[in-house]
């Protein structure tokens, strides 16, 4: 509901073309682990993606991120091969100048060739800013807690979060950036045992800034 | 108790007053004698007017205009010498004292231009209260030699070595002087204390003197805008970091990659065997990295770029913003009418 509230607020600045825009290019190498039913089953990929960011008023900012990517099974090739595509949506509000809190909405799809799985999460959390002394140079530090989360075919997890640290350099026109970032989810037990996933990865980008003047 | 001490004041008044009216009355009564030639009547009035045991008050310029017919009186009378002593003392009193050729015989002018010669005088009329436009008025002066002298008169802010020369030449007599309001540096007169200086050499007796005539100028102009006042630190961003901002960029990057080991292996769930160690390791060096390169950088360019040209910008726009008020303060100081005044102080 906050998200709405923010995008609702956006929406005219936006559109008139008066908020600094970001857009953001991805990749990074991934790893999704799956443990259920006593086993392990370990993947990696490349995942790409793009982001569009907005900044109103200095005060709120809109985010809406694509990634996707192929996993491969560390194993031998299998039916856990697999794709994820994901979009994120986040609004935020600056709190302090080194602090946003967020929270929006994630859409995930995690497919194979003979199943498709449909996740939707919501995500509250905030994101830290640490400048490091070098012009335009700062770390991030990111966390957020899913209280909502559904997964088509399984239980709501008892543990949703995600964390990520990064550092990156924003120019006046360009950025650049990398980060780490993991994803826990921990679903409930089931016949003595608990199905547990993750996602970790690590991304590097770049940004092209513009507003208008 | 207390209408008795002011009954006693209000019984002396009419007495005072009418001793000044006697001294005029005595005047006019010797004026009117001279013009009768009845010389003798004459004399009586004015020695009684000139006595230091006369009862009425005498001001200045009766005591002036007494030497003068007593001096002219004494001249009908063929006493010349002792006329030409008493006109002097009316001259030195009064150097703009006068003998009006309708009223007096050639042989009181002429003794009196004697008397003139041998009186060596310099003398400016006071100044009244006035108020001109530069622009279109100028501040009058009068002043007078009783004979020939080389004269220097000179305007000048009280105690100034030097001023704005109005006349320097020979001079006889009255002469009337005109001054602009203008200082030497071109500027309009500010708001002061002033003096008129007479600097006199007299080509008869070689004798110098001087006269002093001190005059207060106020400038009468639209109120003036303050200038912004000089940017304090408050008003100024740090132009550099602290020596402490070099070790905290490091530790911040060391804690920046810290967070990200952290994140790969406390929040990771340890049952996963995994959790994305080597990828967080990646960014774990790259901000170990920022964070050293940041410290070294901060240990070696304390400035702050941006605070630099913020501040430079800040005082570029005091100063144009100055220069505005300072145009326009102008402006109105262009407009001022002088408020002339006359000022406590003689000169010698």
């Amino acid at each position: 509901m906050r998200a709405l509230v923010i995008l609702w607020l956006a929406v005219p600045q936006l559109l008139t073309g008066q908020a600094p825009w970001q857009v953001s290019m991805q990749v990074g190498r991934a790893e999704h682990r799956v443990r259920d039913a006593g086993n392990l089953f370990p993947a990696t990929g490349t995942v790409f993606g793009a982001a569009v960011g907005a900044d109103i008023n200095h005060q709120f900012t809109v985010s809406a991120e694509a990634l996707g990517g192929r996993f491969t099974a560390d194993t031998a090739t299998s039916i856990d091969d697999h794709s994820i595509a994901q979009v994120l949506v986040l609004g935020g509000m600056k709190v302090r100048p080194w602090l946003t809190v967020q929270a929006g909405p994630v859409f995930r799809n995690i497919s194979n060739t003979v199943a498709r799985q449909q996740w939707t999460a919501l995500r509250v959390g905030g994101e830290a800013y640490l400048p490091l002394g070098l012009e335009g140079v700062r770390g991030v530090l990111r966390g957020y807690w899913m209280p909502l989360v559904s997964v088509s075919g399984l239980p709501r997890p008892d543990v949703a979060l995600a964390a990520s640290a990064g550092v990156e350099w924003r120019g006046p026109r360009i950025g650049v950036g990398t980060r780490y970032v993991l994803e826990r989810y921990d679903f409930p037990e089931n016949a003595a045992d608990r199905r547990i996933e993750e996602v970790s990865v690590l991304q590097a980008w770049v940004s092209a800034f513009w507003s208008k003047p | 108790m207390i209408r008795a001490p002011l009954l006693v004041i209000l019984a002396l008044v009419p007495g005072a007053l009418s001793g000044q009216d006697n001294t005029a009355d005595l005047l006019d009564r010797a004026a009117k004698y001279h013009a009768d030639l009845d010389v003798e009547r004459e004399l009586v009035l004015l020695r009684q007017v000139i006595s230091p045991n006369s009862p009425f008050v005498v001001t200045h310029d009766q005591r002036v205009q007494a030497y003068k017919y007593l001096g002219a009186a004494l001249v009908v009378l063929g006493r010349t010498d002792s006329g030409i002593v008493y006109l002097r003392a009316a001259l030195e009193r009064d150097p703009f004292v006068d003998l009006e050729p309708q009223k007096f015989t050639p042989a009181e002018l002429a003794a009196f231009a004697k008397a003139k010669r041998l009186t060596f005088g310099l003398g400016v009329r006071p100044i009244p209260f006035d108020t001109i436009d530069p622009r279109t008025e100028r501040i009058p002066f009068t002043v007078l030699s009783t004979h020939t002298m080389a004269l220097q008169v000179e305007v000048r802010t009280a105690g100034a070595p030097a001023g704005v020369m109005l006349f320097r030449g020979e001079n006889d007599g009255p002469r009337e002087l005109q001054w602009d309001g203008v200082m030497p540096d071109g500027r309009l007169a500010g708001s002061g204390r002033y003096e008129l200086l007479l600097l006199g050499n007299s080509r008869l007796t070689q004798r110098a003197d001087s006269v002093r005539l001190y005059f207060s100028i106020e400038q009468d102009h639209p109120p003036l805008e303050d200038t912004v006042p000089a940017l304090g630190p408050r008003d100024l961003l740090p132009e550099q970091q602290p020596r402490s901002a070099a070790r905290a960029g490091l530790l911040k990057g060391l804690g920046v990659g810290a967070a990200a080991l952290l994140i790969s292996q406390v929040l990771a769930n340890s049952e996963l065997e995994g959790g994305g160690g080597k990828l967080a390791a990646g960014v774990a060096v790259t901000a170990s990295v920022a964070g050293v390169v940041a410290f070294v950088h901060g240990r070696r360019h304390r400035e702050i770029p941006a605070n630099v040209t913020a501040n430079a910008q800040r005082q570029t726009a005091r100063a144009s913003s100055n220069t505005a008020i300072v145009q326009r303060n102008r402006e109105r100081l262009a407009e001022a009418h002088l408020i002339i005044a006359p000022a406590a102080g003689v000169g010698p």
